[in-house]
């Protein structure tokens, strides 16, 4: 059956198909499941259910799922994000969900620049196997490359530690998803940001006005929940609007073949790049945090 | 009926159970004697390359990689399997496994065995019921407080050996603290069999917690072939496990070998959902938001999409029942749970 087809068998088994993008969810699952062996399953595939429309796969590790389904993940990701921010793979799921119209958006941005178009069609991958750590260690102090294994011995990540994308429907998109998850870490790194919640929350506010990901304004806005109120007051004060400022005067990051420039100083590489450096905190800020004070 | 037409019709009933039992019974033969000359009708069929298929969930794959396969679901789920249980059914299942013991209904001096027992919701339920039961009968009986509960043992006693060498000691280790001759009755016994080692260290950590370590051996086995000697057993139970299995029917077949005649074959089992307006509620819920509660809760989709095909999968309550009766058990009846959500299937080896 083509998979854009509408069309009707007899009651007990109808399948009524629409095309996914018009958000109509399918009808109820016929009651016998042996309908759906007439399609050929390859391994690790099955569908969303034994009625529903059946899109292959796309990619390896692609799930397709119904928008209901979307729906769900959405919600109980969230949830499940806020509640426990050590699940990154509620975070990854929430983006795959959300980031439908976004992703569009940066795909066409990146089709628009040369190398952008570049990224895209050799899909570099940024993990230990195409990343030599040593290499970079070996770096001069002051490079890119150099303060990035710094910022990952430090904050003890590693580049491998990504959930690979399964709710996005659009073989590309998965790829521009997962190009920002990995380069994720250099966003830290460019900005000078730990791993802890503030360290994030602050990467999600540049990231929500620079790429506007949905998930990364909804981490923005809901993660500071988890935070101190002298946290949050040193956010409103000095981290977002550093951040905000920094995501719109960057150069779009998506288009820096960001990978090939570790041996760049870092200084001049946020130069070029147009990133201002992180703001610094005066230390008396610490005793005068009092409620008399906050504005 | 006449006479004769009603000989013929018993000796009818009786060739056919007989067929029944044959069929068992040749089947442990044949699979022992393939077993001894070291070929298993896998190899068998390898070598002829005709290896025959069957379904993991609604994927078709080689019979002999779907233990391999259930064994990797079950490694990935064990951590978070009582979560996802309560999470899935909204507690419901316990509701079930209540159920499940009442309809067993033990009495203390029953040797169980609980295959797919897994995280030991079951033999749990078993050690406190009998517990009860046993304070009931104190109560009830006169010089019931100079009887020693078998189940607890007294300190000197069990000092040397806090562990059984193997099941079958077990199963025939007699302690007879009781001398007062009222009755020499067997120790309540509950073996958990689970082919997955990572659903049995959680059961024992859950054990642990309960504090009913001491009380349930752990046995690391196939269901299809089980470790343990024939008539062992009083009362077999299968919860949740059987769907998951390559060969029902051997499963099955190796139940009736381990249970003593007069012994109870038990399962609790996902089945089929006749009303058709609950069945299309129940698809919807299987299959939108039970994955989807997987990917939250255990970071795992593909192991509940298994879940939710396997049991569609699975035949309905009449032909589980045929089944049950084919392997030779009598008096096989079946509960519906839930409107045909779960189902309690029972058969007496008699």
């Amino acid at each position: 059956m083509a998979a854009h087809s509408r069309v009707f068998l007899p009651f007990r088994f109808a399948i009524l198909k629409t095309p996914q993008i018009l958000g109509v969810h399918t009808r109820f699952i016929p009651p016998q499941a042996e309908n759906c062996s007439r399609i050929s399953y390859n391994h690790g595939d099955r569908g969303t259910s034994n009625g529903e429309e059946w899109t292959p796969p796309l990619y390896r590790e692609h799930q397709p799922t119904s928008l209901f389904q979307k729906a769900l993940l959405t919600v109980g990701s969230a949830a499940v994000a806020i509640t426990n921010p050590h699940r990154h793979d509620m975070i990854a799921v929430l983006g795959e969900t959300t980031g439908y119209y976004a992703l569009i958006r940066i795909r066409d941005q990146m089709k628009a620049d040369p190398v952008g178009q570049q990224i895209l069609s050799e899909r570099p991958r940024i993990n230990t196997r195409t990343i030599d750590l040593e290499e970079l260690r070996a770096l001069p102090e002051g490079t890119f490359g150099k303060e990035y294994v710094n910022w990952l011995d430090r904050n003890d990540v590693t580049p491998d530690s990504r959930a690979p994308v399964k709710f996005v429907d659009d073989e590309e998109l998965a790829y521009v998803i997962r190009r920002y998850r990995e380069i994720h870490d250099l966003f830290h790194t460019l900005l000078g940001m730990p791993t802890n919640m503030l360290g994030e929350c602050t990467v999600k506010m540049f990231e929500a006005v620079h790429t506007g990901l949905p998930m990364c304004a909804m981490g923005a806005v809901f993660g500071p929940i988890r935070l101190s109120s002298k946290q949050r007051w040193k956010l409103r004060n000095y981290y977002f609007p550093w951040a905000v400022k920094a995501g719109y005067s960057a150069k779009c990051l998506m288009n820096v073949y960001l990978e090939r420039r570790f041996h760049e100083p870092l200084e001049e590489l946020k130069a070029d790049l147009n990133i201002p450096s992180p703001p610094h905190i005066p230390k008396s800020t610490d005793n005068n945090n009092t409620r008399l004070n906050r504005r | 009926m006449t006479y004769k037409t009603r000989n013929m019709a018993a000796l009818w009933c009786v060739s056919v159970r007989l067929g029944r039992v044959c069929r068992c019974s040749n089947r442990i033969i044949a699979s022992r004697r393939n077993l001894s000359e070291h070929k298993s009708s896998d190899e068998t069929d390898k070598e002829e390359g005709t290896e025959k298929s069957t379904h993991f969930g609604f994927e078709s794959i080689n019979e002999s990689e779907k233990t391999g396969k259930v064994h990797e679901v079950f490694s990935n789920v064990a951590s978070k399997y009582d979560v996802m249980n309560d999470a899935m059914s909204l507690g419901v299942h316990r509701l079930w496994k209540d159920r499940f013991m009442q309809v067993l209904d033990p009495l203390p001096g029953t040797r169980l065995l609980d295959v797919a027992g897994g995280t030991g919701d079951i033999a749990f339920r078993f050690i406190n019921w009998i517990k009860e039961k046993e304070l009931q009968q104190k109560k009830a009986s006169p010089g019931a407080e100079f009887r020693l509960n078998p189940l607890e043992t007294d300190d000197s006693e069990s000092a040397p050996d806090l562990e059984f060498p193997s099941a079958e000691d077990y199963l025939y280790s007699e302690q007879r603290e009781d001398t007062t001759g009222t009755d020499d009755r067997k120790d309540s016994k509950v073996i958990i069999c689970d082919i997955n080692q990572s659903m049995l260290e959680v059961g024992k950590e859950r054990a642990k917690k309960l504090g009913l370590e001491d009380d349930v051996v752990w046995v690391t086995g196939n269901a299809e072939e089980l470790p343990f000697p024939d008539n062992s057993v009083d009362a077999y139970t299968i919860a949740f496990g059987i769907r998951n299995v390559t060969h029902i029917e051997k499963v099955l077949c190796e139940a009736y070998r381990v249970l003593t005649p007069g012994g109870r074959f038990l399962c609790l089992e996902f089945s089929q959902v006749s009303n058709p307006l609950l069945s299309s509620v129940y698809d919807l819920y299987s299959f939108q938001v039970i994955p989807v509660l997987g990917e939250l809760i255990a970071s795992d989709w593909k192991s509940y999409q298994y879940l939710v095909e396997s049991i569609r999968k699975f035949p309905n309550q009449e032909e589980f029942a045929e089944m049950i009766r084919e392997a030779g058990f009598r008096m096989v009846s079946y509960e519906n749970l839930t409107s045909g959500v779960a189902a309690i299937h029972s058969g007496f080896k008699i």
